[in-house]
């Protein structure tokens, strides 16, 4: 599908919040499967967990465990899924990449330690292009590593530094549809654009808090019209850029308390007093969000690990023609039409 | 104890020593840096933190964390091992142990982790703003009630510790005082934050609440007034017995083990020369902490009291680890050491037993945590592969001094501190190190530390 010509942006409201603490206790990553299924990775100390669940907030169960054994994960990133709803899951414990089918029956593992070739150290997000092969951010060797699914190494581009096509400890990664890959630049404070290939076509961003500015970026994502969202987890928010990379709005967080949570106050009186006495305001925001996706009917749904939830919103926007929307000007303009 | 050299600009001996009271170790390249600089400079390097850590402070957010406090714990160790600013991690420590407040009670691990932080920032700062602080931090108004302590309705319980166990010590103060104080200090509370469910822990943040606050007269060690606890605070920092109580508890920690504290009021300092001087440099620099500090590491005191102190659990696992070199970088399995190393130690850090913290010297130490300590010691030197233990193990080889049992032995100990050790320890070791000759040299090498990290010796500071 192609892009649209122009974009009527008519808003970006909060849709809702998924999950709680012990549900989904410091959800780091996520991915959506079919029927509505949501994938939610779980880590903390002694915690490594993909929790199944719905989009109407409804626990499917779990699976994952922490350890050092060739199906158990230690510190895991990032979570995808293939056509078939396999899950690939990075460890950058492990230094490897483990998959499970969506049952939890554990598949097999590629990667190992070192920088080699195909070698991993700290490998981060993880993201699939169109024909199902694997793009691996190898954070702590500075670089992209583009496998097959099952783990034959293929290219490679990126070193230590803060050039155009160099790192430093980079982080999240995705495709678009045309094939161009993104890559948070986590130290150096950016965001950096490639062709499938690796060749480098352009970054923003830089260190700060203003509008634009990044602290510690962990993840990126594309939608279908080109818009890039990245989630500014230092600053505590996810930020949304045109296709040009030009800034457009931010989210903070806004969050209500999901379906279960209001499940789990309703038979809690305690909590229910306490919440009473607290301040709200805090309780709506991001806190050190790590990474988000996007989905077809064009939401948005960010981790707030912080806050042991999902935060999801919902784009607005219709697509314009060419009578729709105005040629591009050169110059800003104070004539009101 | 055969100490070797006493006091010299170089002494390798000497900064081991320092760095073993004044931080959790050194490795002995580092030292051989840091011997070509003057001792009191070294001294005044460790009182100065400054913001080059030595510590990545986003990856160490990246990799580390989480609501366990054993997550937490693993942070905390990790700067034991890995800052540049030692002393300000072994001064948390410190007041950690003093200001005992138990995460068993207040089950709220961001308020006292938020506590340790607190300590770490403004531990040798001057006691006023420490107590200010301390009498501000939720993680201590919960744990000793303050939250309760109502205009009309007193509760006694942080007005008691404050004076008793905190700032003066018992003898110093009398029953009215913990009355009139404890009225000070109503209204002093935190804002209350969310419940942990459904979305976790959020910060707790002081709040004075005017409308809960005893406006009336009081009458505090002499003076009367509308006191409030800022005043109460001001009162007890000017007092000599707080300089002294505050002296002998960083000589306690610091230098040697004093009988255990409730005797303080009977028994005499071990070191009364040197408590004179702290306490005239607390008084003289209006309660500077870091003043304090600097009398008593620049003592001669100091310098000769070595290996003189049981280690305490954490002492010992972070003085092994860093011996062994390990955790330069972020692994997973960090927490493991907080969770159960030093708990089968016998401490717990955020939880020690009571609000008067963990009982000191050789009650580190009974029969079965002397061999957790052991175990865990010679765990760790392992089949000498660690980084830490390498060095070691090359240091000795290249100097050719595995060729004499005794020189085999000496360099050992110079290597793994310097150490120094009891003459009989010395003369099993190297009727060990005779007994091992036929072995190649890295296999006696790990042999013969691991053989040290075991003797009675080891575990003293």
């Amino acid at each position: 599908m192609a892009r649209p010509y122009g974009l009527l942006r008519a808003g970006f409201p909060y849709l809702k919040s998924l999950g709680m603490r012990r549900l989904t206790n410091y959800p780091v990553d996520l991915t959506l499967g079919a029927e509505g299924r949501i994938y939610i990775l779980n880590r903390q100390q002694d915690l490594a967990q993909i929790r199944k669940y719905s989009f109407d907030d409804e626990d499917l169960g779990n699976f994952g465990t922490v350890g050092d054994g060739e199906d158990e994960l230690q510190w895991p990133v990032s979570i995808i899924a293939d056509s078939e709803e396999n899950l690939f899951i990075s460890d950058e414990s492990h230094h490897r990449i483990s998959s499970f089918d969506k049952e939890g029956e554990f598949l097999g593992t590629f990667g190992e330690y070192g920088s080699g070739e195909g070698q991993l150290n700290r490998p981060a997000g993880i993201v699939f292009d169109a024909d199902e092969n694997i793009y691996v951010v190898d954070s702590k060797n500075h670089r992209v590593q583009k496998f097959t699914k099952d783990g034959k190494f293929l290219l490679e581009w990126g070193s230590h530094g803060d050039g155009d096509g160099e790192f430093d400890l980079p982080w999240g990664i995705t495709v678009d549809e045309l094939g161009d890959v993104y890559v948070a630049d986590w130290r150096n404070d950016r965001v950096q654009k490639f062709t499938t290939d690796g060749e480098f076509v352009m970054k923003f961003g830089k260190s700060g808090s203003a509008n634009g500015e990044f602290n510690r970026p962990t993840d990126v994502a594309v939608d279908l019209d080109g818009d890039i969202y990245v989630c500014d987890r230092g600053n505590n928010r996810v930020q949304l850029f045109n296709a040009e990379a030009r800034y457009v709005d931010k989210f903070i967080g806004d969050a209500t308390l999901s379906k279960i949570g209001r499940e789990y106050m309703m038979t809690n009186a305690s909590p229910n007093r306490i919440r009473d006495m607290a301040v709200l305001e805090p309780q709506k925001r991001l806190r050190q969000p790590r990474s988000i996706a996007v989905d077809s009917d064009m939401r948005l749904y960010i981790t707030d690990t912080g806050s042991y939830r999902i935060q999801v919103y919902q784009k607005e926007a219709i697509h314009l023609n060419s009578q729709q929307f105005a040629p591009p000007m050169r110059s800003v303009t104070l004539h009101q039409e | 104890m055969s100490t070797k050299a006493v006091e010299a600009k170089t002494d390798p001996a000497l900064l081991a020593h320092l760095y073993r009271r004044a931080g959790f170790g050194i490795n002995r390249d580092e030292i051989d840096q840091l011997a070509t600089e003057d001792y009191s400079d070294t001294v005044e390097f460790l009182l100065n933190p400054t913001a080059e850590t030595g510590i990545p402070e986003d990856e160490l957010k990246r990799y580390l964390g989480g609501e366990a406090p054993h997550a937490y714990l693993a942070i905390w160790l990790y700067r034991m091992l890995n800052s540049r600013n030692q002393l300000q991690e072994k001064m948390a420590l410190f007041w950690h142990g003093l200001f005992a407040t138990g995460l068993v009670k207040n089950e709220h691990i961001l308020s006292s982790s938020n506590q340790i932080e607190m300590f770490r920032e403004n531990g040798m700062g001057e006691m006023r703003e420490i107590l200010m602080d301390l009498a501000k931090d939720p993680a201590m108004i919960f744990w000793l009630d303050n939250n309760e302590n109502h205009l009309g309705e007193p509760n006694e319980n942080w007005g008691r510790e404050l004076l008793e166990l905190f700032s003066l010590g018992v003898g110093n103060y009398s029953e009215i005082d913990i009355k009139h104080a404890s009225r000070a200090f109503t209204g002093w509370t935190f804002a209350q934050s969310p419940p942990l469910y459904p979305h976790g822990y959020y910060p707790a943040d002081f709040l004075f609440r005017e409308d809960d606050h005893d406006n009336g007269d009081k009458e505090f060690l002499g003076h009367t007034g509308n006191l409030d606890g800022g005043d109460i605070i001001d009162i007890i920092v000017k007092q000599p017995s707080c300089a002294a109580f505050i002296s002998r508890h960083l000589y306690n920690f610091f230098v040697a083990d004093e009988p255990q504290v409730p005797t303080w009021n009977d028994l005499p300092p071990l070191d009364p020369e040197l408590i004179d001087a702290m306490c005239k440099a607390f008084m003289d620099s209006d309660g500077e902490i870091k003043s304090v500090l600097r009398v008593m590491f620049n003592s001669d005191s100091f310098k000769n009291a070595r290996f003189k102190k049981v280690k305490s659990p954490i002492e010992m696992v972070a003085g092994i680890l860093k011996l062994a070199g390990e955790h330069t970088d972020f692994r997973h399995d960090l927490a493991k050491y907080p969770q159960s190393s030093t708990f089968t130690m016998g401490q717990i850090l955020l939880d020690p037993p009571t609000v008067e913290g963990w009982h000191t010297g050789r009650e580190w130490i009974d029969g079965g945590n002397l061999t957790e300590r052991i175990n865990f010691a010679v765990d760790q030197v392992g089949d000498g592969l660690s980084p830490g233990i390498k060095r070691i193990i090359d240091r000795l080889v290249e100097s050719g001094s595995l060729s004499t049992p005794e020189s085999f032995v000496d360099t050992t100990l110079d290597a793994m501190g310097p150490i120094s050790v009891e003459d009989s320890t010395r003369e099993a070791l190297v009727d060990y190190a005779r007994k091992t000759e036929v072995d190649d040299d890295r296999s006696r090498a790990v042999r013969m530390i691991r053989l040290m990290v075991s003797t009675p010796d080891f575990q003293y500071a």
